[in-house]
């Protein structure tokens, strides 16, 4: 035993000698420059990580979870009171903390690989066209304003570094310890990244045509939303922070609000003519082909209304969203469902449905007794064809199926009318009788007078015990996949193109700008009825009522809500407008339950706050996020946000 | 084999007693750092909300850095607080809340006036900021059963500070319900509690009046029942003033 150890060990110290000692070569585990910068392969690859990287909510975002996550079961909509989900009970900031999103290591990696690739691209030129050099070095300040765009309007301020920083063993780091710039210089930044980007883009990407890589015309498109952002938070905001130098990390002076406004306005107005609202299946006269259109906007590729999208394919890149959202009846393999369901104050935005003058659903006659209903639909009948294809009714037709939603059977008298089950505004529980609930799908159903049964709740809903169903009356149809067989509609299994810009936004953006101007009395630079058209454009398509008067700040808002809406885009309209506080203060959003009287044999509508009485109440501080608390440790040079 | 496995355990007996012998060497934190926020004008305490929207203290400890990392405790309820790990040092101490803030910066950011308090702290230390709250919320008289049993409550608000720079209109008055006495704008029933939102100057209007807030919702139930109520203007990080949490009878 002993002589093999010593055999053994002579073995281990000779090959230990005899290693070879030509330790200056490359190290083989990292991809050199020559293999990235001398063929359009190798700048392929680099591009593909940077889009990857790009950071933009989409199908794979939450703010619980945030960005490139597959598990979205607290969806955005359901924190902006667009939806209610039975897994978000309130308000929500962003959470950059534990295992989730790292939000500033992750930005400023993407930030680095820019700025790399824009320093080294000029050394390898010689290896490309012209032509090739200028749209890459465009795409890559595209991808870092955009990456700049995601970190100012969570934070305000951050630090600006547009080289890459160089790290030797040994070097003091207090040089890399950058501390914030003032938002201002963030924005700036950022405009002029957008600027050098339209000037090196050609109108169409020469590599991806089909809009899922930037071109200028993309650039200009982000470049209105982003200085929309930047004059709303000079206009609103009044959360300031400032360093010791006086730098104001936080909040911009008002008197720049003009400006940004101008920017967006000049930026969106580039895309005159370039792109146009989807109008495929449209028709002016037919409500059902306005509906179709509006419908298709969201999978048709060859749309002109597409200006900037990301793909998808199985299996490297997936997302789920049909597994989360589709209406419980047709749920998928793997148990999910209805996670996003349309509030009642949504709804009531919309045009074409029968109101009371305060602008609520009218589910009373005037005696305050239950109107009553045929079919579910009835109350649809004449909804504006935008709702119908944002938002699924009870009642409803989806893949071929009745979408059905009832909360239960009312048993009671019906004589004289039915009198509302709970005095107006009460947020107590439904009362138990003359009711007949299910607490989850197992059904048991109910005899009606006429010998028929009925299940007591609709295949999609509403349970009473378990809540995976319609718990608010309604289910969300933008984006679901029509097509998808109920077997496929699995996590990280879907593959639907994301649509992160397209037209109706840029044009949204250059009426809000307007309008905004106009109020600062900056009319010189811009057309005034340009608001007007474009409200009226957007409403015609939609099938909506068209605008009489003039387009006013809260019309322009309104209509982009609407329009928008479970893009993952008002969640950022709320925060620039700095009315989040506002809305959701003390807030229970309201639903509308359908019920089947079996004596009157007819439907009515009971409207209610959320019956889980969940409180929606947003925070002021979170207007700009806490700066994770990693992020300040490594840099204690970096100033915290005010309240955190 | 059975050799092999002794060896083996003895490896890890050996390995589990040679670990790290150095214990932290550094003495927990001891000291206490306690006091109040009260308002200049009447010497009561500042009531507030407890967690993340209500009063908190601040420390920088200036022994350590001239530019230190900031660290916060949250104030109690009632305007009071106490701290009692925290490590001997030279600390400038600050609170923050819905009050006119201790260090006041102009619209550059130059700071105009700073109350802030340095102490250098061995074992303990008992502080009083006087500050002006935004505003101040009063009972008028006693929380009254109505035959509904729902509740009507009675209370007076009045600005706290004539600092121009916070003279905002009152933007919400309510009356919180809640079976604890921590009640606030993150800790109530919102079955019963009473949330009034005012646009323009139609809150403001009410400074100084007696206002009647009755509970929502109907009969309260026959348990302990705590009221309190809070105003607050847009300014600062739009925290409330409160008055104290009261019952019924």
């Amino acid at each position: 035993m002993k002589r093999y150890s010593l055999f053994i060990l002579t073995i281990v110290l000779a090959a230990g000698m005899s290693a070879c000692r030509k330790l200056n070569i490359p190290p083989t585990n990292i991809i050199q420059n020559p293999a990235v910068f001398s063929s359009s392969g190798g700048i392929q690859a680099y591009m593909a990580r940077l889009y990857s990287e790009l950071p933009i909510e989409d199908f794979r975002y939450s703010p619980d979870m945030g960005l490139n996550f597959f598990w979205i079961i607290k969806p955005t909509p359901a924190t902006t009171g667009e939806a209610l989900s039975r897994d978000q009970g309130g308000s929500s900031s962003e959470n950059f903390g534990d295992w989730h999103w790292d939000v500033w290591g992750g930005n400023y990696s993407t930030i680095r690989d820019c700025n790399y690739f824009l320093e080294t691209l000029p050394a390898n030129a010689g290896n490309f066209t012209p032509d090739q050099v200028k749209q890459w070095t465009g795409e890559a300040y595209f991808v870092r304003a955009m990456t700049y765009f995601a970190l100012v309007k969570r934070f305000g301020g951050v630090p600006l570094v547009t080289k890459t920083l160089q790290y030797s063993p040994g070097q003091d780091i207090s040089d890399l310890k950058i501390p914030r710039a003032s938002e201002q210089a963030i924005w700036d930044q950022i405009s002029k990244d957008f600027d050098a980007a339209i000037a090196n883009m050609p109108a169409v990407n020469s590599d991806y045509s089909d809009g899922s890589r930037a071109n200028k015309y993309v650039a200009a498109a982000f470049k209105s939303r982003a200085m929309l952002y930047a004059g709303s938070v000079a206009k609103y905001n009044t959360i300031t922070l400032f360093d010791a130098s006086k730098n104001q990390l936080c909040g911009m002076p008002q008197s720049l609000a003009a400006g940004y406004f101008q920017q967006s306005y000049d930026a969106a107005k580039m895309l005159d003519g370039q792109y146009s609202l989807y109008l495929s299946a449209w028709s002016p006269t037919d409500k059902n082909a306005q509906y179709q259109n509006f419908v298709n906007l969201f999978s048709d590729p060859a749309s002109k209304e597409n200006i900037f999208v990301r793909e998808y394919q199985y299996p490297n890149s997936v997302h789920g969203y049909d597994a989360y959202n589709v209406p419980r009846q047709l749920m998928g393999p793997n148990g999910y469902s209805s996670e996003v369901n349309p509030t009642l104050d949504f709804v009531e935005k919309f045009d074409g449905l029968p109101k009371n003058p305060d602008g609520t659903l009218k589910t009373l006659d005037a005696s305050g007794h239950y109107l009553l209903f045929n079919n579910t639909m009835d109350i649809f009948a004449n909804a504006e064809p935008r709702l119908r294809a944002t938002v699924i009714f009870p009642g409803d037709v989806f893949k071929g199926q009745n979408i059905e939603i009832r909360r239960g059977i009312y048993t009671g008298p019906v004589a004289g009318g039915i009198a509302p089950l709970l005095p107006a505004g009460s947020k107590a529980q439904y009362p138990t009788a003359n009711l007949v609930v299910s607490p989850n799908a197992g059904q048991t159903a109910y005899k009606l007078p006429d010998g028929t049964s009925m299940n007591p709740a609709g295949l999609s809903g509403v349970f009473t015990g378990d809540q995976t169903c319609a718990i608010s009356g309604f289910s969300v149809r933008k984006w679901l996949n029509p097509n998808l067989p109920t077997s496929q509609v699995l996590e990280n299994n879907e593959t639907q193109t994301w649509i992160e810009m397209r037209y109706a936004e840029v044009l949204l953006n250059k009426a809000e700008a307007a309008v905004e101007l106009a109020s600062l009395g900056q009319t010189g630079s811009i057309n005034t009825s340009d608001a007007f058209n474009i409200v009226n454009q957007i409403r015609s398509r939609a099938g909506a009522d068209p605008l009489v008067g003039a387009a006013t700040i809260d019309i322009v808002r309104a209509e982009r809500r609407k329009e928008l809406a479970f893009e993952n885009k008002t969640y950022w309209d709320l925060r620039r407008w700095r009315i989040f506080n506002q809305e959701q203060n003390g807030t229970i959003y309201r639903i509308l339950m359908p019920f089947y009287s079996a004596q009157a044999g007819k439907y009515f509508f009971d409207q209610r706050t959320d019956e889980r009485n969940d409180v929606y109440t947003y925070d002021t501080r979170w207007y700009y996020e806490q700066i994770p608390g990693g992020a300040i440790s490594k840099s204690p040079n970096l100033i915290q946000n005010p309240g955190y | 084999m059975k050799k092999r496995f002794l060896y083996a355990a003895l490896c890890l007996a050996i390995a589990a007693t040679t670990s790290c012998s150095k214990v932290d060497n550094y003495a927990a934190p001891s000291a206490t750092i306690s006091g109040k926020t009260v308002d200049e004008a009447t010497g009561e305490t500042v009531q507030t909300e407890i967690g993340g929207g209500g009063t908190r203290v601040k420390l920088l400890e200036i022994s350590y850095s001239s530019n230190p990392v900031p660290e916060y405790f949250q104030s109690k309820q009632d305007g009071t607080f106490n701290n009692t790990k925290v490590f001997p040092a030279t600390y400038k101490v600050s609170v923050e809340g819905p009050f006119v803030p201790i260090v006041q910066t102009d619209n550059t950011g130059a700071v105009i006036s700073d109350a802030s308090q340095t102490i250098t702290l061995k074992n303990t230390a008992d502080l009083t900021f006087k500050v002006q709250p935004f505003l101040k919320v009063e009972w008028v008289g006693k929380p009254v059963v109505n035959a509904d049993k729902s509740v009507t409550v009675q209370v007076k608000v009045t600005r706290g500070t004539t600092n121009p720079a916070y003279q905002q209109d009152i933007t919400n008055i309510n009356l919180y319900v809640s079976n604890t006495q921590y009640d606030g704008s993150n800790n109530y029933d919102p079955r019963y509690s009473n949330l009034v939102s005012y646009s323009g100057a139609t809150g403001t209007a009410l400074l100084g009046q007696t206002i009647t807030i009755t509970t929502t919702g109907g009969a309260l139930p026959d348990q302990d029942v705590y009221f309190r109520v809070g105003a607050r203007i847009n300014a600062g990080l739009n925290e409330y003033n409160y008055s104290t949490p009261m019952t019924a009878n």
